[in-house]
Formats: C-alpha cells, structure tokens, sequence
C-alpha cells in the first residue's frame, strides 16, 4: 500500500516518527507499505519507491529533507500524481471552511483514495458531505484522533456497541479547560493564573478563546453527534458557554458540595458545551489534561472511556486508522 | 401515583390478608409494608403501607372497599418524589429578590453566598423539586440567569 501524509506539522511529524518505529508492525500486514508522499502548506516530497522514513524523522521541515522536495507545488497535485491507496491528512485545523483540508479529502475520495484524519475542521463543516462521498467511493474515512485524542470511542461503538443505539454522550473534551478547572480545585489557583500556567506549559491553542471558550469542545460535539448518534449537527447548533466567569469562589462552593466544576460537551434532547457540577464520585469527574467520553446505551447502558486528548497521544488514534485500512486491504486480499 | 395507606388491623391472625385484598383488587402495588407492633393500642396494630396507584379513584376505591370491610383507615397521602439539586449562581444574583420571585414547584432548602475576592459573587443554591418539575424548575432558573446575566452551574 501506498500513503501519503499531508501536513508535517506536529502530528505528521511524531505520525512519520511513529510508523518509522512501528514500521515491522505496519509490515506484517502488508509487506510492501511505503510512504511514497508527504506535504506541507509550501510544497512536498515524492518517490514512488518510497521516502526513507529515518531520514524525515529527523528533519524539522521538509525542505530539509532533500532536493527532491518540490517547492511551490500543490498538495493537490502530490494526491494526482502519486497514485496513493491512503491519505493522512494532517493540516491545521480551521472550522470557518474547513480548508485546507476539506478539499484534501473530497479530492482523495473522488480518486478513491482512503482518508485518515486528525483534522477537525472539515468534519465540523462538512460531515454528512464527507461520509457519503467515501461511502459511494467504497473508502474508509477514519477520524479517531480528531476526538478525545487518543480515547478510541469511534473504534469502540464501530466495533463493539454495533447493536446499541447511543441515547446520551457526556463529554470532558477539552484538555486544556480540564487542567485549568483542575489546577483551580487543587490548588485554589485563580483562573487567570491556571490560564498563564497553561499557556507556559504549551497547551493552549495559540487564540486561547478556542479552548476557554469552548469551541474546541463545540467541534468534537459536533462530530459526535453525527458520528455515533446520527444526527444533522452544525458548530452553530451547539449552545456554548466557556469557562470564563468560573471563579474560584464557585470552584469552593462546588467542593464543599462533593462536585467539581468541568466542562462538559452533552449530546441527549441538548446538544451544549457547559461548566457544570460534576459529582467527584461520577467516573466523568477525571483531573488535569484527562479527557473522558461517557456514553449511555440502551442494551450496555453506561461505558466511560479516559485518556489524553491531545499531543503526541493522539498519533495512536491515526496509527490504529492507518492499520484498520490495512488490515482490511490485507483481509480482501486474502 | 404512590401513596402512604396506614391503616388499623384487629392484632389476630388472617387481618392482613383480608386487608390486602382490596388494594389488589383496585390495581394497587404495594411496594413496602411496616407493622408498627410497638404502636399497638386497644389489639390493634398500625400498619404502614406505601401503595403505587394507577391513580387517586383506585385509592379512593380502596379506601371504600377497606371501610366496608371495617378496617380503619390512619392516614392517606399522595408521596411525591423529591429531587435536592445542588446549583450555582455567578454573577450578581440578589437572592432576596430570587426568593420572592419564586420558582415554580421549587424550595429553597439552603443557601450560601461567597464572599466575591473577583467581580462576581457566587451564590449556592439548594434546592428541593418534585421529581417531574426538575427540567421545568431548571428551565425557570436558567431564564433568571438569563434575565440577571449571571452564569448557572447546574449538575450533569
């Protein structure tokens, strides 16, 4: 199989790092796996023999990798010409249009082309769209990392909860919002000081109103929402609050109540993003940059899944993606 | 509907069961039932049972069948099922002015108010809501939050 990754910011880096390490994994199922592409927003690399995956593990950019890197061209144009079975996409996330990456995707679907993302942004704009198309195209769109990092909530209701009808999803989303209420419980700290600290600690998005403000959650709300629970949902559809006004006098009152304040992406007859009071007994109520999905069914009723939502974590939600297409690629095979 | 039936039984043996019928009869589930033996006054005992009705006719019903059958009755009364929900206010939130303002179905079975170090004070609300009133009680608070731009807490 052939792949290419699009987008060498940090995940697509760790991501090359990763399948570098992982490589005689990857290989037991498909002997000839090579990376034959990979892109940035300036130009990209291309050898149908394969990039030397040690090589661009060690390099910052990608123009430093050789002179093959092609300057100036299109992402677009690597997806035409390099006959790709697999495409990674990895560009920064934007929720305005979902571009760059929304027209990654429809192009690789349209050639056929299987899609693994990390990348929220065109599935917040464009979900139904993107589905249907890789379901007439008979490709897999995954999309594991783009929600709760590392947590594997789609592959669970994919592959064990097939019969369940999800009636509610309760969500701590956000890591960056999570440590800062924790650190505000734990330590009295105020919440601008929690912010700063977070902010030293190279957490927070760049615009810390994506994460405070609750649209990093809103976005995972929305894919979960469609995904899991089939619905028709729009970033504007979700009723969002941030955790701006939480002070540290609500944080105690709270406490001395047994709960502790989180922000909380719900999906039931609501669809809102919120702080609320969470029992410190509920198996939500998860500390620092923990992310947690809770999900109730109508046959397993309640399954509650913890683990860190972004960083380098969330390369192992695109590995299992990338491996879930080769295994099936290898079972047709077969 | 449940509903707490107490009643007088003669203290002799077959005066429960007698009892019993009538509520089965009237479509009644009885869902606990205490002989209060240390209460027996005259050879009666006082029976409390909690009864779940379809409605107040088959307890009223009941009440007809067991007076027939002179079984005295001591007391029956609707229980209706009460939340407490713990919520928070931030902002400025007079309390004085919420509680004459009143949210339907709601008591307000305490408070605390924090001293505001920030801006905006925070108040604590505890509250006591008939089972099936809690997302319209909720709904009411939201709107005062709304209406006083304060931030409500509410739980999951």
């Amino acid at each position: 199989m052939k792949a290419i990754i699009v987008g060498f910011g940090f995940i697509g880096r760790e991501l090359v790092r990763t399948l570098h390490d992982k490589l005689d994994k990857i290989r037991s199922l498909d002997r000839e796996f090579k990376v034959v592409g990979v892109s940035d927003s300036k130009g990209y690399l291309y050898n149908d023999d394969g990039l030397d995956l040690k090589k661009l593990s060690n390099v910052k950019r990608l123009s430093d990798y050789s002179t093959e890197y092609r300057e100036g061209r299109s992402t677009e144009e690597l997806i035409e010409i390099s006959d790709a079975d697999l495409m990674v996409e990895a560009t920064p996330t934007n929720i305005k249009d979902g571009e760059p990456g929304l027209t990654f995707i429809r192009e690789a679907l349209n050639k056929e082309i299987h899609v693994v993302t990390s990348n929220k942004g065109p599935l917040v704009v464009a979900f139904k769209e993107l589905t249907r198309l890789a379901e007439k195209k008979g490709c897999h769109l995954l999309y594991e990392g783009t929600v709760a990092g590392a947590v594997p909530i789609f592959s669970l209701v994919r592959e064990c909860l097939q019969g369940d009808k999800i009636n509610r999803i309760l969500g701590i989303l956000n890591g960056t919002t999570n440590y800062i209420l924790s650190r505000m419980y734990f330590e009295g700290t105020s919440f601008e000081l929690a912010l700063k600290e977070a902010q030293e600690r190279g957490i927070t998005e760049r615009d810390p109103s994506y994460d405070i403000d609750g649209i990093d959650a809103a976005c995972k709300v929305v894919i979960l929402a469609n995904a899991l629970m089939n619905r028709d949902v729009k970033f504007e559809d979700v009723k969002r609050t941030g955790i701006r006004r939480i002070t540290q006098e609500a944080i105690s009152l709270a406490k001395k109540s047994n709960f502790a304040i989180k922000l909380v992406g719900i999906i039931d007859r609501r669809i809102e993003v919120a702080p609320k009071l969470v029992p410190i007994n509920h198996p939500l109520c998860v500390h620092g940059t923990l992310n947690a999905v809770h999900i109730e069914t109508d046959l397993a009723r309640e399954i509650t899944l913890v683990g860190y939502g972004a960083g380098r974590e969330t390369v192992s939600a695109v590995l299992n993606d990338m491996l879930t297409v080769l295994r099936e690629k290898a079972q047709n095979r077969d | 509907m449940k509903f707490d039936l107490t009643i007088a039984l003669a203290d002799r043996p077959g005066q429960l069961v007698k009892a019993l019928e009538p509520i089965a009869k009237n479509g009644g589930n009885i869902i606990s039932i205490i002989h209060e033996r240390e209460k027996v006054s005259d050879g009666f005992v006082p029976v409390s049972l909690v009864v779940d009705f379809p409605s107040k006719w088959n307890l009223r019903k009941t009440i007809e069948d067991l007076k027939r059958l002179k079984v005295a009755i001591i007391k029956s009364e609707e229980i209706i099922d009460t939340m407490r929900i713990t919520t928070i206010l931030i902002g400025k939130v007079d309390i004085k002015r919420l509680a004459e303002t009143g949210i339907r179905n709601v008591e307000i079975i305490g408070f605390e108010v924090s001293a505001p170090a920030s801006k905006d004070s925070c108040l604590k609300l505890e509250l006591e809501i008939p089972t099936e009133h809690v997302e319209e009680a909720l709904d009411d608070l939201r709107r005062i939050a709304e209406a006083e731009n304060a931030l409500l807490l509410s739980p999951l």
